[in-house]
């Protein structure tokens, strides 16, 4: 990056507060990020409604797999989503619960919120209602398929149903074989990404303008977004759209191919004929540079499979790394699988300090943790994860009595009705069996007991 | 009415891909002013298809049509002998520049962040590369493939008995996109408050790696490897054959387990060893052939209708054909028309949210090769007719 020196105070959100009513991973993430660029997140949550990613199987894992007396602020995923926000309960099916909400949308400047379309508006909760308490605010709405009077409009939705409605599943898969869904929720993250760039945006135009808006956003229009070259072939050319595994429409070979060792797998990618020549004497093998078949992109797409099993026989008898390095020396793309160790490990990713750590206070008894930065650096700018995932409620006196000065006895009526709380009333943790046991089932493929050396941390 | 939210921002878009250019599209959709500045040979993405009626013509590329909407179009020959003074000259005025080549190439130019930011302090460049600007794969050649594979993302994707499975189409090309049009807007922001621009570095390895949230933090709070699923018995929550096509189903939504049952009319589904996630996981292979029994001889959109008003969690696999039809993204105003020069009227896919202040609008359509060179050099810049044909001569443009 440039020689430019950081500025004393230039965490690009410094001064903003973002109220964070959201669910689930998307716009949670959103305010988690939006928090490592320094805004005052504040997460508003249910005490009869924790976030999923607390609970179930969305919650991820528990440190070592140890549940906890106070599960619900363990869960691995809740602690990445959430990094450096302060946590607020609010019962907002209860009206002195909305008279919070509102009282903080007043001191507000971004309002960011996940439920179906129906229930903001009931609450008089909307972007109608609460701009008449905040004339500038900028409120986010994020639903599976957005607001307005479309058929869809009211149906529930999360990233894995969602991923076939939005035509990724028709053009993933195996060769030959059926439709398929990524190992990962995905569109979730396109909204968590809209919602950054929309903020920001929004943000520059009311300090221009005095101006705010509303953002809606809807998963199913960025997910059909990202397969806009599929739409266009079928609009243009009639042409309905085929699973081609991990090949390429216009490079070959590419693919993924086995390496030495149990699951592990490689890469490549030839994209002319200099690298075909590359690769075969890499090889070892003129025989296939002899070939006239291979010769040209369409001979080597027309034979893939032949190619493909070529390959794969050379592969199998070296190193993934050292296969990449190779590879790479003469100039064709490649690169291991990585597994989730190997994000943790691998020097590119250190030396780009790609993860960040955050520890928790001792009575938390979660240590000190890694977890996913963020796909840019600013060379001025100070960005960075802030902080751990609160507890639940922990900022709950601070926020109604300091931030909103309520009349003293107020906290502790609310405390007492149940309409703030310091833990959920609902919910339960997701308490996947043994680590044994979930390898015997093949839920698990291994675990390094010693895990915390290999990353350093306590 | 308002004008666009980046209404005022002047972008140039040197970047040749997909990632870098749908990046610049995204701001010009929002407003801002795109000048796409390609060699005279064309921008590499106008030899990649799909190709309108399958013609492989430079001004025929759908790929290129759509990652460069809402742009005016100059040509440029950075490597020209005048090229990187004539760059400059625009760069002086420019508030953003998006490009995506390989780290130091610019920098050989003249051209880099620290050369570009001594003419205007108040640049914010945006570099856009797979493995970024620094380590040790910084010079690495990337592809789509391999974004997924240092992503982790493959790692999981697909089955166990065979190997791991990429995503379709280019999905990283345009998350690197869209996370470098979000990065650039934050630091337009700080441009705005503080008068200051900025290096933004943006990687694509690491956008898919954004996206590993359970994956990640698996490993970092128990050192547990996360495999891809077993073939048998993982298909809930996949996509599931139906009559006329795939559904999927997950648990959760609005819906409680035994809706769920009663939805598949499989009253066994009420059983004991179906009730909660980790014993649907144990007996798995029995779920599976449930549910795709119950629904074999089932239309798919009338499966899709009926649980979505349960308050069921329920998708279904659509086509291109059926996204192009789409009454959902119809009513959201998603696609939109345009006059092609070339290629004439199209409709496009093309509003990635809605603002309610400041709209997205259709301005351009992607622009034919040195299509707005006199409207930009001699209009904007006030170069004379004389000069730009010498420039035509010494290959400059």
């Amino acid at each position: 990056m440039g020689s430019t020196d950081k500025l004393p105070t230039s965490k690009p959100l410094e001064g903003i507060r973002v109220l964070d009513s959201t669910y689930v991973f998307a716009l949670p993430y959103a305010g988690g990020l939006l928090a490592d660029l320094g805004a005052d997140v504040i997460k508003v949550e249910g005490p009869g409604r924790p976030d999923v990613s607390r609970t179930g199987g969305f919650a991820g894992c528990f440190p070592d797999g140890e549940v906890g007396a106070d599960w619900w602020n363990r869960a691995s995923t809740y602690n990445l989503l959430h990094r450096g926000k302060r946590s607020l309960t609010l019962d907002l099916t209860k009206p002195e619960a909305r008279q919070i909400f509102q009282e903080l949308v007043a001191i507000s400047d971004v309002v960011m919120e996940n439920y179906t379309p129906r229930v903001m508006k009931n609450w008089g909760l909307d972007y109608a209602s609460l701009r008449d308490i905040k004339p500038d605010l900028i409120m986010v709405s994020n639903t599976g398929y957005g607001h307005g009077d479309g058929p869809y409009s009211e149906y529930p939705a999360q990233a894995t149903t969602q991923e076939g409605t939005h035509g990724h599943c028709w053009v993933s898969g195996y060769v030959g074989g059926p439709p398929s869904k990524v190992g990962a929720s995905y569109v979730d993250f396109l909204s968590t990404w809209s919602a950054i760039f929309a903020i920001s945006a929004a943000l520059r135009y009311r300090n221009r303008t005095g101006k705010g808006q509303w953002v809606d956003l809807a998963m199913y229009q960025s997910g059909a977004m990202f397969i806009s070259e599929y739409i266009m072939d079928y609009m243009v050319n009639g042409r309905l759209g085929e699973r081609i595994g991990n090949r390429h429409p216009q490079r070959a070979p590419q693919g993924c191919y086995p390496a030495k060792g149990q699951d592990q797998w490689v890469v490549l990618s030839v994209g002319s004929d200099q690298q075909w020549e590359a690769l075969a004497k890499l090889m070892g093998r003129p025989d296939l540079l002899a070939d006239g078949r291979f010769a040209t992109l369409s001979g080597r797409q027309e034979h893939h499979d032949e190619l493909d099993t070529a390959i794969a026989q050379w592969t199998v008898g070296h190193d993934r790394y050292a296969l990449m390095e190779k590879l790479q020396g003469v100039g064709i793309a490649a690169s291991p699988v990585f597994l989730n160790r190997d994000t943790h490990l691998d020097p590119h990713f250190k030396a780009r300090g790609f993860l960040e750590t955050a520890t928790f206070p001792e009575e938390r008894d979660i240590g000190t943790r890694p977890f996913v930065g963020r796909p840019y650096r600013f060379s001025r700018s100070d960005v960075s994860i802030q902080g751990p995932a609160p507890a639940f409620g922990q900022d709950n006196q601070d926020i109604i009595t300091q931030l909103l000065g309520a009349p003293s006895g107020e906290y502790e009526t609310l405390v007492e009705e149940g309409t703030v709380a310091s833990a959920p009333t609902r919910g339960e943790p997701n308490v996947p069996g043994t680590f044994e046991e979930q390898i015997a089932m093949g839920r698990l493929a291994g675990r390094d007991e010693d895990y915390k050396a290999k990353l350093g941390i306590p | 009415m308002d004008g666009g939210i980046l209404e005022g921002v002047k972008v140039l878009d040197i970047s040749q891909d997909i990632a870098g250019s749908f990046c610049a599209r995204l701001l010009g959709d929002y407003g801002a002013d795109v000048v796409k500045v390609e060699p005279s040979s064309g921008a590499d993405l106008r030899r990649m298809g799909p190709f309108f009626k399958d013609d492989p013509h430079p001004e025929k590329s759908l790929f290129f049509l759509i990652a460069n909407l809402n742009k005016r179009g100059i040509t440029l020959n950075l490597e020209a002998l005048e090229g990187p003074a004539l760059f400059k000259k625009l760069a002086e005025g420019a508030d953003v520049v998006v490009e995506s080549y390989k780290p130091s190439y610019l920098s050989t130019l003249g051209l880099g962040y620290d050369d570009l930011e001594s003419i205007n302090p108040g640049l914010v460049m945006t570099s856009v590369t797979h493995f970024g600007q620094n380590g040790p794969y910084s010079q690495y050649e990337g592809e789509e493939i391999v974004d997924y594979a240092m992503g982790a993302i493959m790692s999981i994707s697909g089955t166990a008995d065979r190997e791991p499975l990429k995503h379709g189409g280019f999905q990283a090309q345009y998350e690197a996109g869209l996370n470098a049009a979000g990065a650039t807007a934050v630091a337009l922001l700080v441009q705005t408050n503080l008068g200051v621009g900025q290096h933004v570095d943006v990687s694509t390895v690491e956008c898919v790696s954004s996206t590993m949230i359970g994956n990640q933090s698996m490993y970092s709070f128990t050192g547990a490897i996360q495999p891809r699923r077993k073939p048998l018995g993982t298909q809930f929550g996949q996509p599931m054959p139906c009559a006329d096509g795939w559904v999927l189903n997950q648990a959760g939504g609005g819906a409680t387990w035994d809706d769920i049952a009663d939805f598949y009319e499989q009253p066994i589904l009420k059983e004991h060893r179906f009730s909660n996630q980790t014993l649907r996981n144990e007996n798995g292979e029995e779920l599976d052939a449930l549910l795709v029994d119950a629904i074999k001889d089932k239309g798919k959109w009338d499966l899709f209708a009926k649980a979505s008003k349960m308050r069921m969690l329920f998708g279904l696999v659509q086509t291109p054909e059926e996204l192009a039809r789409c009454p959902q993204l119809e009513s959201r105003d998603f696609y939109r028309d345009i006059e092609h020069p070339v290629m004439g009227p199209l409709k496009v896919p093309a509003v990635l949210f809605n603002l309610s202040l400041t709209p997205y609008s259709l301005r351009h359509c992607a622009p034919t090769l040195g299509q707005h060179n006199t409207d930009v050099y001699c209009n904007e810049m006030g170069t004379s007719e004389d000069e730009l044909a010498r420039w035509r001569e010494t290959g400059t443009i």
